[in-house]
């Protein structure tokens, strides 16, 4: 299998005043890429517009295999992605929200499958407690848990660590550590504690 | 099977999870479907009162229930279908699912959805207001073609509305006034069938504009989905 | 831009004084109402090409993400609006002298009520969104998916009942009505018309260009 190569070219975001960035590019292909930058310096919205949540104002976003550039569903599969403004579903269990997601992604998971990505990501206990009644730390390790949940080369956490025991945090290093090895994660957040010798830093906010 | 339908199977798979979800959350809650009740209730009440016990000669009852009644189905409509965008909007979950699916097969799940739902309360409402009108029914066969080829358009515009309105401000108000111009010749479709159909006569040329128009709106609405909800 | 404008002033001037000194009054009408089409039509016109030149912006948006397109999509239906109001309140005055009341039911009077009531929503949209990106493409959505819905909206109504538009210009025959002096004013016209129109549309443009760049200017200090 080619690698997944994740290239930024050139882009600028404002949000109705002065830009957030402008001008940003860079090409990841395999390893860790750190995104660093202050409070507001628009690390949140990189990342969206990297999982092709948000539009640049210009500039663009190619995810490639090998040559080809991924678009649509492929394109979906191959990015995963969490960050502070994802939610789930409240009224529904951890694995009632990672199996409507994964079959309203195409690639609907069994019930062994999604037991077994819950218990790497440490809930095993809570299957079937409603989300609604999870904690921030529960919640934050469901989001970790989506975040992984179609196997993709390319995976983009924002602030993985927020609300997270030391149990938590140990499982998103191990994650992290895991995806590297095979293919690419793209880290933000504040905290340098996160950063475990990025291969590749991108400074927002200069 | 071959490439192409491989796909088109997976996305009637996906559009159907959606659909399943969303009825998932409202057997849980309820509340789209208690609200639009409600709104219902209340609305065909008051109309029966202030019509029903009046001898109106039938023509003059044709015209004035079919109006009301689609008034009323219009009104219905603005009540409920715009919750399925708004809520995922509400709760943070428009970006997991955005994260996952396209916007038009998103919309074509949410769109099914509220037709289904649309449906279940014609089921009840149509026949509680010929019943407190006293408004007999020419023929109900033709009636009922008019109600799911007329409700149909009234959903795929309603939701493709509701994605736009999900995002902005002022979202009751927005809806009804965004929805109203563009309703308005289906509406009138709708209602000329609807006394046909009282009559006993065929409401085929009115049916046939509902159908163009409904074909017409599905086309739109797939193809401009992600204008509507991305970003 | 600046030449459209110098010439437009004396040939409005022209058509308007033509209008009422050139040709006499048609037959079939009462006074000199007829004179009313060299200024009715044409507002009736420039407000329906308000929606083709903002439905084509949206498109033209929508491909290329240039915030310019969306200004000009958002100040031609601004002028549709005004336009199709003076061609509203024109009928209805024309209305008044030839059938005594200012509202019959007419099927082109009232798609003209309901264009102006999709314009005043399409304003309305935006009023209600305050980022201006997500602004341009949702009012863009919203014109093109009124745009498929259009047709329904001006040949259902029209398409059964019969008209009481005079036949002059929409007619069966498919020929103009007019002698040759009603004919020249009212091309003359209806040019005229075209021509202010695209010019206050640039007018519009640049005053709503002028807008953005610095609301975006206040929101940086």
């Amino acid at each position: 299998m080619p690698a997944t190569t994740l290239e930024a070219r050139d882009l600028t975001k404002a949000f109705a005043g002065p830009p957030l960035f402008s001008g940003l590019s860079f090409r990841a292909e395999k390893g860790f890429l750190a995104v660093k930058g202050r409070n507001g310096s628009g690390k949140t919205t990189l990342l969206k517009i990297l999982a092709a949540l948000a539009h640049p104002s210009s500039g663009s976003v190619s995810v490639r295999r090998g040559a080809e550039e991924l678009s649509g569903d492929a394109r979906r599969l191959a990015v995963g992605w969490a960050g502070p403004d994802l939610a789930f579903y409240e009224d529904f269990s951890a694995v009632e929200n990672l199996r409507f997601l994964s079959r309203a992604g195409g690639r609907p998971a069994g019930g062994a499958d999604l037991a077994r990505r819950l218990e790497e990501v440490g809930l095993t206990g809570a299957l079937d407690r409603r989300v609604g009644a999870f904690s921030t730390g529960m919640k934050q390790r469901l989001k970790i848990a989506f975040s992984l949940l179609f196997d993709p080369p390319v995976l983009l956490l924002d602030e993985p660590m927020i609300g997270l025991d030391t149990d938590g945090r140990a499982i998103v290093e191990r994650v992290v550590a895991a995806k590297r090895g095979e293919g690419l994660v793209v880290l933000a957040s504040n905290d340098p504690r996160d950063f475990a010798s990025p291969d590749q830093v991108v400074e927002l906010g200069k | 099977m071959g490439e192409g339908e491989k796909r088109s199977a997976g996305a009637v798979r996906r559009v159907w999870a959606i659909c399943a979800k969303d009825a998932a959350q409202e057997l849980r809650r309820r509340v789209a479907a208690a609200s639009i009740f409600f709104f219902a209730a209340t609305a065909v009440t008051l109309v029966s009162f202030a019509v029903g016990p009046f001898g109106l000669p039938s023509e003059a009852r044709d015209r004035v229930c079919s109006a009301l009644l689609w008034i009323i189905l219009f009104f219905c409509a603005a009540t409920g279908l715009p919750r399925a965008f708004v809520r995922e909007e509400e709760t943070g979950t428009a970006f997991a699912l955005r994260k996952v699916v396209s916007s038009s097969l998103t919309l074509a799940g949410k769109t099914l959805f509220n037709y289904l739902l649309f449906l279940a309360i014609t089921a009840v409402t149509v026949p509680a207001f010929s019943i407190l009108l006293e408004w007999r029914m020419g023929s109900v066969g033709a009636l009922a073609a008019v109600v799911v080829l007329g409700g149909y358009g009234l959903s795929v515009v309603s939701t493709f509305l509701a994605a736009l309105v999900a995002r902005a401000s002022q979202k009751n108000v927005l809806f009804v006034v965004i929805s109203f111009p563009l309703l308005l010749p289906l509406l009138l479709s709708a209602i000329s069938a609807t006394i046909e159909a009282a009559g006993g006569s065929s409401p085929a040329t009115a049916l046939r504009v509902i159908v163009a128009y409904d074909g017409a709106a599905t086309c739109a609405a797939y193809l401009l989905a992600s204008a509507a909800w991305e970003d | 831009m600046k030449i459209l404008k110098s010439l437009l002033l004396p040939y409005m001037a022209a058509v308007i004084v033509g209008a009422f000194l050139w040709p006499a009054p048609a037959q079939g009408f009462i006074g000199e109402s007829s004179r009313i089409v060299f200024f009715h039509v044409p507002c009736a016109w420039t407000g329906a090409l308000a929606f083709l030149v903002a439905a084509g912006y949206s498109i033209a948006y929508l491909a290329r993400r240039n915030p310019r397109h969306d200004d000009v999509a958002a100040a031609a239906v601004r002028l549709g609006l005004l336009f199709a109001v003076l061609a509203l309140i024109t009928g209805s005055l024309f209305a008044r002298i030839m059938w005594g009341s200012y509202w019959n039911w007419d099927p082109r009077e009232s798609s003209f009520l309901l264009l102006i009531f999709l314009y005043a929503a399409y304003l309305f949209l935006r009023a209600a969104v305050e980022d201006p990106e997500r602004r341009a493409k949702m009012s863009a959505a919203y014109a093109l998916f009124a745009a498929v819905l259009m047709p329904f909206l001006f040949f259902v109504a029209p398409r059964v009942t019969s008209s009481l538009h005079p036949q002059t210009v929409i007619n069966p025959q498919g020929k103009i009505l007019m002698d040759a002096p009603t004919k020249a004013v009212f091309f003359g016209a209806l040019i005229g018309f075209t021509g202010l129109f695209f010019w206050m549309l640039s007018l519009e443009t640049r005053t709503a260009r002028l807008d953005r760049v610095a609301a975006s200017r206040a929101a940086a200090r």
